[in-house]
């Protein structure tokens, strides 16, 4: 187990590392972030302003389709420089790649949302302040499961004849649930009524987080051994 | 076909025929639905059939992860494609009984959103199998998606209770809160909708079978 988890952080770090040399992910998912915000803002803008609601629902939307840039890549850039065999046949268990690649894709997604969460609620006109701690708690656990999916669904694209094509196909789906979950809680943190109406749907988030979590860790090797 | 088959085949034909008995002659009509609640005998069956039948699909995929073996890959496979027509109906009985009791065949409803996100996050994982030519590798990786793509059957049932909601909880941990004339009609609706769904699943199983043997022999043969 302490091997497995010392594997995952190692192969998180060396990816990690691997993206702040390049960048380019990170700036692009950015960038995309930002052009999404405006386009969104002629559809939504209402004699100058959009509602808190929209506003805070539109923000994961938003890190829901930069999910795209940032996991699309995870497994894709492994098999490009031909590092995926050397994964596979790595004397580590199947499950510690995965988690390694999960906590990338949250390190990752989780810099980006540093620098745009803020923006985007200047922007969209709403406040995340008013419960700090269960703010930063969702975007924790949001990005995790985010993060947990992602990472399946770019592992499940290796063996496609249509890699990026089939991306989508595999992440929209099997996100969209923990999405959904994570558009409703964050409505609430931001237009009330506060902590007790969201704690059902924290506890099915985290249910959601921890079955694709187990799920995508005990089958990983079958993707891995492919 | 077997003779098993074949009684199977006219049970179900019997069964079936009750169904459209007790759905348009037997039940009464609601004190608040009023003839509209026979709408109601053809939504609930196919959903629960609908929900069973991806589960047929977790209970395939990790079959075959376990044992390899390509006939539960292709029941999975099957499932899945007749999930997706009994979410169809589902989706559709729904709109024709939203259209009657709410005045429009789409509200947004919590559960219609998750039915029909439900309905394509399963036509994803057929567009997905199609997209992977080595016959191994797409059963091994369409099991995995079977698996991953589970939770959301799990959230389109529980979404009534999750979302405010227009759609009726009929399904109590109390029981049915329903007359006793419409429970036993929807008993016979459930049984006769998941008679016809096993014949379905047996007949797809077996033209997925037949097909996978012709690509092995055409294959052995180029």
């Amino acid at each position: 187990m302490r091997h497995g988890l010392e594997a995952a952080f190692a192969i998180a770090k060396k990816d990690i590392v691997t993206q702040m040399r390049k960048k380019v992910e990170a700036f692009s998912m950015f960038l995309f972030a930002l052009i999404a915000v405006l386009a969104f803002s002629f559809a939504l803008v209402n004699q100058g302003s959009i509602p808190e609601e929209i506003g805070s629902a539109m923000l994961w939307v938003i890190i829901f389709f930069m999910g795209m840039f940032g996991f699309a890549p995870i497994f894709l850039s492994e098999s490009e420089t031909g590092t995926l065999a050397g994964l596979a046949t790595a004397p580590i268990p199947a499950w510690s790649v995965y988690l390694g690649k999960v906590i990338y894709g949250f390190t990752l997604m989780g810099i980006v949302e540093l620098f745009l969460i803020p923006i985007i609620s200047l922007l969209f006109g709403f406040s995340i302040l008013s419960n700090i701690p269960l703010a930063i708690a969702i975007f924790v656990i949001g990005t995790l499961d985010l993060a947990a999916v992602g990472s399946m669904a770019s592992a499940l694209t290796m063996p496609s004849d249509s890699k990026a094509t089939v991306f989508p196909l595999v992440y929209f789906p099997t996100a969209t649930t923990g999405l959904m979950l994570l558009i409703e809680i964050t409505k609430i943190i931001v237009i009330g009524p506060g902590l007790v109406p969201v704690i059902v749907l924290i506890q099915i988030l985290l249910a959601h987080l921890i079955a694709i979590l187990t799920l995508s860790a005990a089958v990983f090797h079958f993707a891995l051994s492919s | 076909m077997s003779k098993n088959r074949l009684i199977f085949l006219g049970v179900t034909a019997a069964v079936s025929l009750l169904y459209v008995y007790m759905t348009w002659i037997y039940a009464p009509p609601d004190v608040n639905l009023g003839e509209l609640v026979r709408i109601f005998f053809q939504h609930v069956a196919p959903a629960l059939v609908a929900y069973g039948m991806f589960g047929v699909t977790l209970v395939g995929g990790i079959l075959y992860l376990w044992k390899g073996d390509l006939k539960y890959d292709i029941l999975g496979a099957a499932s899945v494609k007749l999930g997706l027509l009994f979410t169809t109906i589902t989706l559709f009985s729904g709109m024709m009984w939203a259209d009657a009791t709410w005045g429009t065949p789409w509200n947004w409803d919590p559960r219609e959103t998750t039915t029909l996100i439900l309905w394509i996050a399963y036509a994803c994982v057929l567009a997905y199998r199609a997209s992977i030519s080595d016959r191994e590798k797409r059963a091994q990786f369409g099991s995995i998606f079977g698996i991953v793509a589970f939770p959301m059957v799990i959230l389109s049932y529980f979404s009534i209770r999750i979302w405010e909601t227009l759609h009726p909880i009929v399904i109590e941990p109390t029981g049915l809160e329903m007359a006793a004339e419409h429970g036993y009609t929807l008993m016979v609706s459930m049984i006769a909708v998941i008679m016809i769904a096993t014949i379905l699943v047996d007949l797809t199983y077996y033209v997925d079978s037949v097909h996978e043997k012709l690509q092995r022999i055409r294959m052995s043969r180029s």
